[in-house]
């Protein structure tokens, strides 16, 4: 069965996606700092398709060694979700830089050298399937979100023009936006915030992690053979 | 079979794959000069990876990639052990 390596696994958006794609029949690994109690209660009612291996991904020096790690235990990696990211919340005019610094290194910079390594053996045995998850706050803006909507920006730029290098050797690369969802990175949200976004959403209402794991499955999928360097906007129409 | 022997060896093999026409390898050919392109370099070094475990550019400070033949095999010869 197919192997999935997703970031940020342990909570929220990871957490679905992982959960979902091992039901799914895919061999999941679940990568975050630490393995929570909801992504170990998975981990036990998945049949061992869902696994936990630990990677503070903001030490970029550990990353090749853990991309290889994955491989020699589980074999070819077939897909990966970048979803793992930091959602610091500030004005730029006093945030602290290492704040920012934080930000950005977690945001693009990891991921980017984690594909890179992951990546590379895709291209070796000639299929894989690379997701970032981006964000709606990538195109439009959002007052407090300038170095987060930065490193979503930087997601769906990178996207594109990986999709062109690695196309060619049968790898697709795509982006997924989110809009904003209930999970532990957007619990500064206040509950009038959130319904002012639902108001203003085309459907009236908020997305959920599920409705993101399910486009990841769709990617990964048969459906998934012919898309490549696109985005895809999951909003309950707030950017419509 | 030698780390010069599994390097050259990958090197035709991709080639094939890639349906690049080689010419001979001298340790003095440049890589340019090979016929591959950055893609096949890519799965040159993620192949040898498998193969050798080790990845020399990776552990190497220095960024440059190698210029020859022969410099790219003793890149993979020269791995600290």
């Amino acid at each position: 069965m197919h192997n999935v390596l997703v970031t940020g696994g342990s909570r929220g958006i990871g957490l679905a996606i992982a959960t979902r794609l091992a039901g799914a029949g895919y061999n999941v690994i679940a990568v975050a700092r630490r393995e929570t109690e909801e992504l170990a209660a998975a981990v036990r009612a998945s049949e061992k398709r869902l696994h936990f291996r630990a990677c503070d991904l903001a030490v970029i020096d550990a990353i090749p060694a853990f991309a290889k790690l994955v491989r020699d235990e589980f074999g070819a990696i077939y897909g990966l979700v970048n979803n793992a990211g930091l959602g610091t919340e500030g004005l730029l005019a006093t945030m602290h830089n290492s704040e920012i610094e934080a930000l950005v290194q977690l945001n693009v910079l990891s991921p980017i050298i984690l594909t890179k390594y992951i990546a590379r053996h895709m291209m070796a045995d000639g299929a894989g399937r690379i997701i970032n998850i981006s964000s709606i706050i990538a195109s439009t803006g959002y007052n407090g979100l300038s170095v987060y909507g930065a490193t979503k920006a930087a997601a769906t730029g990178f996207t594109r023009s990986l999709a062109r290098e690695v196309g060619k050797l049968g790898i697709t690369v795509n982006a997924i936006a989110p809009g904003f969802i209930d999970t532990e990175l957007t619990h500064n949200l206040s509950d009038e915030g959130r319904k002012r976004i639902a108001g203003r959403s085309a459907l009236r209402r908020l997305p959920d992690t599920e409705d993101v794991a399910r486009m990841v499955e769709y990617l990964l999928g048969e459906g998934g053979r012919n898309v490549t360097g696109t985005v895809f906007t999951i909003d309950a129409g707030n950017t419509a | 079979m030698s780390v010069r022997l599994k390097v050259t060896e990958a090197i035709k093999q991709i080639a094939k794959e890639q349906h690049v026409t080689l010419p001979e390898l001298t340790d003095g050919l440049s890589l340019h000069e090979t016929g591959f392109d950055s893609l096949a370099f890519a799965i040159l070094v993620a192949r040898l990876e498998d193969e050798l475990g080790v990845d020399p550019f990776t552990i190497s400070e220095d960024a440059a990639f190698p210029a020859t033949v022969g410099d790219f095999v003793r890149a993979y010869e020269n791995v600290p052990a």
